[in-house]
């Protein structure tokens, strides 16, 4: 309880840092809008009076020089912001695995025995919808897991995080399952992780290339198309309102990056052997490795 | 037989059987062709029995007396048994001749011999008004006559006959006729059809404005007023029609009607009836089904003849209503016949001082009626009565608040205003949380979400069908296709042909979600409105959209949508995987319908579970978990604002530390403060068995107001014998809000309303606080009151109610 009037504390501090922070951002924005408005003005003189003369463009280079500068001001701003954001869900997400292991559900509900499927598939939706966004300087390449980038392959996914994993069901068929890692051991090179569904009950215990680790950006469509599947590849999706994960071909890339995939599961119920186009956040598409098909 | 007349008649009788010759009855039934006002058939026949009345009257005396004597016995001995002197010289024409000269006196009879005086002993000492009745009696006689001899139908022709030798007899005996037998007397049935129609007219369009609620009265008295004029179809007809049914009941009902409302109203000698008056639903239900097709028929055939204003409110409106109207007759638990029908509004009251609160919203289910477009030529009706109150009750709460706030309170009740102040701290979770609302906290109703999306317009809810004889249109048809695939896909162990022969046969309907205007799942059912139930035959959300409350929701407007339609139970064989599922939405193994009604209509399936689901026509389906969601909010509000009054905190009991295994509840510090209270002993207990305090509570009534037992009135209860009408006090209903009265409270103690007694005394009490609240405290009514109070009291304790 402690631990957690301190984070409390921690949270509000951040939340108060990022209110300032918006507020400056708008201060920064109505200055800039000032001096492009500026800009805007000088060139249309330029082209009443029909001629560059050197005034015009010693001013001009300043009038840019100062625009530049202005806006990389507020994208500085702006990502001290995200930074702020991502502080806060990191402390949200400690204080989660805090809890987890400590038994207890969460901090404002009574403890309830199981969740209703309904909210869990609510929650991972809005997991998936609260992905940051990976926003790269210019000249930067998306890092390992932003869209369809994959890990380093000496990556170790964390505790907590969500991974695809490779568990073998009682039947004995092998199934994808969205799962989250509770440890690794260096020693064995294998992972724990439980099973989202049944969280807490069923752990498994599996080797490093049963585990696929999910994005932890959303990959921009109209800046980054490159870090995103593309048509006609074959990857593994969560099949909407579940926990598993299928083989699917990229239907259409996201177009926006709030948009998700459209993809086409295996499905050997309907006559071409796929389903109709179905949506799939990039949180859940991650590469296939086997490329024949099953 | 030994009435000369009979036997005279029967070989005609036969005759007129065999040669078949137009009859009354032979035009098709019910319509009184020709006449001008489609409404009023009959009439002519009517006026003609009345003009030879009037004619035959005006006769000469001796005239009449020979007409008379005709049908009188004859008294020259007593052996002679002569009913009527016969003409010696019968008139040529089969007609009797009006303009025949009188016979004399003495004129000897042709059957006995004896003078036709001899017949007219009894008759010359009558009174000018007694021959006249009785001449009156003789032309109908002589019509009934006609009629037999006209008529095809032998049930019809029986029935004329009969009433022909009653007439005859009457005249006699010089007595009034009086129809005797297994018949029975009128009213045959209560309520009667004039009554029904009238409860359906309050019961379903008491909602609309004054301007449409009076036409749709209007409709229902031109209804009742056609129905009191028309010809039913005779009982061959109705079983020709009807195989199911061998029309005994129905034959009964067929006679009665000849005798006491049909045949009267051409034959004033006979005591007249009204049909809509005597009779009640089980006539209705016999004939509706063709008068409705023959009166739209009627009206259609002769529109041109309707006034300009009647024609459009006929044209348009009619249809619709007598849908309505079948609906109410053939449902199962239509309210309309029952003998104590009140006002569904009323239904808000009896909840108000229940449940503290009335829901925020209760609404119907606004997207079903609007986009109802079923294949049977019904579907499209559907809308009218639908429309729900809405928008009235959420408003309710500030428009009340004045009126509250100087209420006096009924034990139990939660002042308004601290209704109103928790209600304004319950904020809607959807106004708080933004745009992005589909965000749920975790113990959110399973069908919340899917409710929060039909109120956006993201998923709509149809009910559909194929059919034969309109062309559906080709959305309905996608769909169709839509709800085929989702229905094959998601039961696979289900042959896809079968699906599609069910999906589209015209019987079947299909509830249909539909969310970006393709198929995302469905219910498809098939209602059996004879048997009472509706078999679900299909369920299933497309697997993509599962797991997101849209199968309860899909459930919540089939059940909406069936008590609109007055079918209250749901039979389904469920799978092993659905069961499951049919739990969570209130369907039990235990089933209740009856087998006889069920079986050889629903369709059977190997190693399936058959399941049923009663529903519960006060319940709002699609908006039950909010309701009960914010009357939990509301109560946990309470409890709190209570603990933060007492603010006193009790050290922890330690008795059962110390080994104490059970003590008294009294005896836990501080209890008293909350408002608990210990139970009263002995008398003040509540009475367990519902009947012993059913007749508990129908003595203590009965002692204040006479009508279920025989004692006096209270000499003060008369001003709250009945609901005060808005014609005697304009304002009552703005003021008062929950009107109580102790016909209404009858009422309810009849319905087993009063399941405890202090339901009973809280509806005592307000009748004392609502007079107190809107009549001055010296005025009369306030005086009644607390003498009333006074004996109330008096009343519960002697009968060991409460406490002395």
């Amino acid at each position: 309880v402690a631990l957690w009037t301190i984070s409390d504390t921690k949270i509000a501090e951040l939340l108060t840092e990022l209110h300032q922070l918006i507020k400056q951002t708008q201060e920064e924005r109505s200055r800039s809008e000032h001096n492009l408005l500026n800009i805007q003005k000088t060139h249309e003189r330029m082209q009443t009076e029909n001629k560059t003369s050197p005034y015009y463009r010693t001013k001009l280079r300043g009038l840019y020089t100062t625009a530049k500068a202005d806006a990389e001001a507020e994208c500085s701003i702006l990502r001290h912001a995200l930074d702020k954001i991502a502080e806060i869900k990191s402390l949200l997400e400690e204080r989660r695995i805090a809890a987890k292991m400590a038994g207890v559900y969460s901090d404002s509900d009574p403890p309830r025995k199981t969740m209703r499927r309904g909210v869990l598939m609510t929650l991972l939706q809005q997991s998936a919808m609260t992905l940051p966004l990976w926003i790269g300087k210019p000249g930067d390449s998306p890092p390992p897991l932003c869209g369809a980038t994959p890990a380093s392959s000496d990556y170790v996914a964390k505790q907590g995080d969500k991974v695809a994993a490779r568990v073998k069901a009682v039947d004995g068929d092998e199934q994808w399952i969205l799962a989250e890692v509770v440890s690794y051991s260096h020693s064995t090179n294998k992972y724990e992780v439980d099973d989202i569904d049944e969280e807490g009950k069923e752990r498994h215990t599996l080797s490093r290339r049963r585990i696929i680790p999910l994005p932890q950006w959303k990959a921009n469509p109209e800046t980054d198309p490159e870090a995103l599947f593309s048509k006609d590849q074959l990857v593994l999706a969560l099949y909407p309102q579940t926990t598993c994960f299928y083989r699917a071909l990229i239907h259409t890339p996201p177009h926006r990056p709030q948009d998700d995939y459209s993809v086409l599961f295996e499905d050997t119920s309907y006559a071409d052997g796929y389903s109709p186009p179905l949506n799939v956040a990039q949180r859940y598409v991650v590469a296939c490795k086997e490329n024949k098909k099953k | 037989m030994s009435d000369p007349a009979t036997q005279a008649l029967q070989p005609r009788l036969l005759q007129a059987q065999s040669s078949g010759s137009a009859g009354s009855n032979t035009a098709a039934t019910g319509s009184g062709s020709g006449s001008s006002d489609p409404a009023r058939p009959g009439l002519s026949q009517q006026q003609r029995a009345s003009q030879k009345k009037a004619q035959v009257r005006a006769f000469p005396r001796a005239k009449k007396l020979e007409k008379l004597g005709v049908f009188s016995a004859c008294k020259a001995s007593d052996t002679c048994k002569c009913n009527g002197w016969k003409n010696p010289n019968p008139p040529t024409a089969t007609r009797m001749d009006l303009q025949q000269q009188a016979a004399s006196l003495s004129e000897p009879c042709r059957s006995c011999g004896h003078a036709l005086v001899h017949c007219l002993d009894l008759i010359n000492m009558s009174t000018n008004d007694e021959i006249n009745r009785l001449l009156g009696m003789v032309v109908d006689v002589e019509n009934l006559f006609m009629s037999v001899h006209k008529e095809e139908d032998t049930d019809t022709k029986q029935v004329y006959f009969y009433l022909f030798k009653l007439l005859r007899k009457c005249i006699l005996q010089m007595s009034q006729p009086i129809v005797e037998g297994s018949l029975g007397s009128p009213p045959f049935e209560k309520p009667n059809i004039e009554q029904g129609v009238l409860n359906f007219v309050q019961y379903k369009f008491s909602h609309l404005a004054p301007k449409e609620r009076q036409t749709m009265f209007e409709l229902s008295k031109m209804f009742l007023l056609c129905l009191n004029y028309w010809k039913l179809e005779t009982p061959t007809q109705y079983r020709q029609r009807s195989q199911k049914d061998d029309g005994t009941a129905y034959k009964v009902d067929y006679t009665r009607w000849l005798c006491y409302c049909h045949v009267p109203q051409s034959n004033d000698s006979l005591p007249r009836y009204e049909t809509t008056q005597v009779f009640g639903r089980s006539l209705l239900k016999s004939i509706f089904t063709v008068t409705r097709r023959q009166l739209l028929e009627k009206f259609r055939v002769e529109k041109d003849k309707l006034l300009p204003e009647k024609r459009t409110l006929i044209l348009t409106h009619f249809p619709k209503f007598l849908s309505m109207l079948e609906e109410e007759i053939y449902g199962e638990n239509s309210p309309i016949w029952e003998a104590d029908f009140t006002m569904p509004a009323s239904d808000g009251t009896q909840l108000g001082h229940q449940t503290v609160i009335s829901p925020a919203s209760v609404s119907g289910s606004p997207s079903l009626s609007k986009g109802m477009s079923s294949g049977s030529s019904l579907g499209s009706m559907d809308a009218g009565g639908a429309e729900p109150i809405t928008g009235e009750k959420r408003k309710l709460p500030e428009a009340l608040t004045l009126e509250d706030a100087k209420r006096i309170r009924v034990m139990g009740d939660i002042p308004m205003e601290l209704v109103n102040e928790v209600m304004m701290t319950i904020t809607d979770p959807a106004a708080m949380l933004g745009p992005e609302t589909n965000l749920l906290t975790p113990n959110a109703a399973r069908d919340e979400t899917a409710r929060l999306e039909e109120r956006r317009g993201i998923i709509e809810f149809h009910v559909i069908g194929n059919s034969l004889s309109q062309k559906s249109n080709k959305k309905i048809l996608m769909w169709l296709v839509g709800l085929q695939n989702v229905f094959s896909h998601q039961l696979p162990r289900m042959p896809k042909e079968y699906i599609t022969r069910l999906v589209f046969d015209p019987k079947h309907k299909t509830l249909a979600l539909i969310k970006d205007g393709r198929v995302i799942g469905g219910i498809c059912f098939r209602m059996f409105p004879t048997q009472g139930f509706t078999e679900i035959v299909f369920c299933a959300v497309t697997s993509n959209e599962q797991v997101k409350g849209y199968g309860t929701h899909l459930m919540n407007h089939l059940k909406e949508y069936h008590i609109k339609h007055n079918i209250l139970y749901f039979l389904t064989y469920a799978d092993e995987y659905a069961i499951g599922y049919f739990k969570k939405q209130g369907f039990s193994k235990d089933i209740k319908v009856p087998k006889s009604r069920y079986l050889g209509y629903i369709k059977d399936y190997e190693g399936a579970t058959l399941m049923e689901c009663e529903l519960n026509p006060r319940i709002p389906y699609t908006e039950l978990s909010h309701i009960i969601k914010r009357q939990k909010e509301i109560i946990k509000k309470l409890i709190e604002r209570k603990q933060s009054q007492i603010r006193k905190v009790y050290p922890g009991l330690t008795c059962f530390k110390e080994g104490v295994r059970q003590i008294p509840v009294e005896s836990i510090p501080g209890i008293r403060e909350t408002g608990w209270k210990p139970s009263n002993k002995e008398k003040g207990k509540e009475v367990k068995d519902p009947d012993l305090l059913y007749n508990m509570l129908k003595n203590l009534l009965a002692q204040i107001k006479p009508s279920m037992s025989h004692h006096q009135t209270h000499p003060d209860a008369w001003p709250f014998m009945e609901p005060v009408k808005k014609s005697e006090a304009p304002d009552y209903y703005e003021i008062i809000r929950f009107p109580i009265d102790l016909k209404t409270m009858t009422e309810r103690l009849k319905n087993r309303y009063y399941v405890t007694k202090k339901l009973f005394i809280a509806d005592l009490q307000r009748i004392i606080t609502n007079c107190r609240e809107y009549n001055p405290p010296d005025s009369e009514y306030c005086k009644c009151a607390n003498t009333l109070e006074k004996f109330f009291y008096f009343k519960l304790k002697d009968g060991g109610l409460i406490d002395k």
